[in-house]
């Protein structure tokens, strides 16, 4: 074997013995098959093409859009739901007065009573 | 200009003004090129896909015997690549080589069927070897080299196991298998280099007693 690793020629001798190895039995029943298969096989029309390309594209605009809108009305609900929280101001308004800040167990139950409504 | 793989089209056939729909079997033999033909697909012309296949089909089985070492696989790796360039045939651009075209699309069918885990067994491939009217002597030498061919095929990394059988087998241009790959030429020349170096190691000296 005339085999050169810098040797940038094809090398006959590999070559026969590549294609001997990987031909396969029987070349023309394999030729038949894939011109069976070819021929048994319609090419999808233009329109079929379009409408293959389209339908998984529609189907991910539909998912994200409903994404999109179900993490808007999150969003909003959430606006909504934190509104408890802004009931920490609303202490009793003669701790307001009181130059004394609030312990931290009126500050908690305050906070509870806010949640609680 | 001469591309690879696409001969010229100085034919009386080509030249004709009025070119009838479906090519004749006989124009599609030697004077028709791929890329003809494949404009011929693209019109519908299915028998113009055939003439594709029987100029392509058994690199293309070659290929995917590289790829996928068994021979029931590697047949269907090539009906799916096939059909799925038939299917595909209208994206071809004519002004580019048709070889690489179509062998990248089997040679991605047989990377996907072994990567989705399809592939039947991997069994060696070397009974095909023909060797006929050998003594006992010389058939045990062909017996051993079909079987350090395939034993060194199998250690080869999957590119380079196919770049050499593109280059040395089916004697396509560094160029070609390049676009088939999707790498550089530089590459193409490295992979058929360590595949080369590695086979040589592979078969020893057993092939100078095959000459």
């Amino acid at each position: 074997m005339t085999m050169s690793p810098f040797d940038h020629q094809r090398d006959e001798e590999l070559g026969r013995l590549l294609r001997e190895q990987l031909s396969g039995s029987r070349p023309e029943a394999f030729l038949e098959r894939m011109r069976l298969a070819v021929a048994g096989s319609a090419r999808p029309n233009g329109m079929e093409v379009l409408a293959g390309w389209a339908r998984p594209r529609v189907m991910a605009l539909a998912v994200a859009a409903g994404l999109l809108l179900w993490l808007g009305a999150w969003f909003t609900t959430s606006e909504f739901s934190s509104e408890p929280g802004v009931t920490v101001a609303s202490l009793p308004s003669h701790k307001l007065v009181n130059p004394q800040p609030p312990a931290v167990d009126e500050i908690m139950a305050a906070l509870l009573a806010g949640g609680g409504r | 200009m001469n591309r690879p793989g696409v001969r010229s089209r100085h034919t009386t056939y080509l030249s004709t003004a009025q070119r009838p729909q479906r090519l004749e079997r006989a124009l599609r033999t030697s004077d028709v090129d791929d890329a003809e033909l494949a404009q011929a697909a693209a019109r519908g012309d299915s028998d113009a896909f055939g003439g594709l296949i029987e100029r392509h089909a058994m690199a293309a089985r070659r290929a995917a015997r590289a790829i996928l070492r068994d021979e029931d696989d590697a047949d269907d790796a090539v009906q799916e690549g096939m059909l799925a360039a038939w299917r595909a045939i209208e994206r071809y651009d004519p002004n580019r080589p048709f070889r690489p075209w179509l062998m990248r699309i089997v040679v991605n069918a047989a990377l996907d069927a072994r990567r989705r885990g399809r592939v039947r067994h991997a069994e060696p491939i070397a009974e095909t070897l023909e060797s006929p009217g050998l003594g006992p002597d010389r058939l045990a030498d062909a017996t051993l080299l079909r079987a350090k061919l395939d034993a060194g095929l199998a250690a080869l990394p999957e590119r380079q196991r196919i770049a050499l059988v593109l280059f040395d087998a089916e004697g396509w241009g560094h160029a070609e298998i390049a676009a088939t790959l999707g790498v550089p030429e530089g590459t193409v020349r490295s992979y058929v280099f360590h595949a080369r170096r590695a086979m040589r190691r592979a078969l020893g000296t057993l092939a100078e007693g095959m000459k």
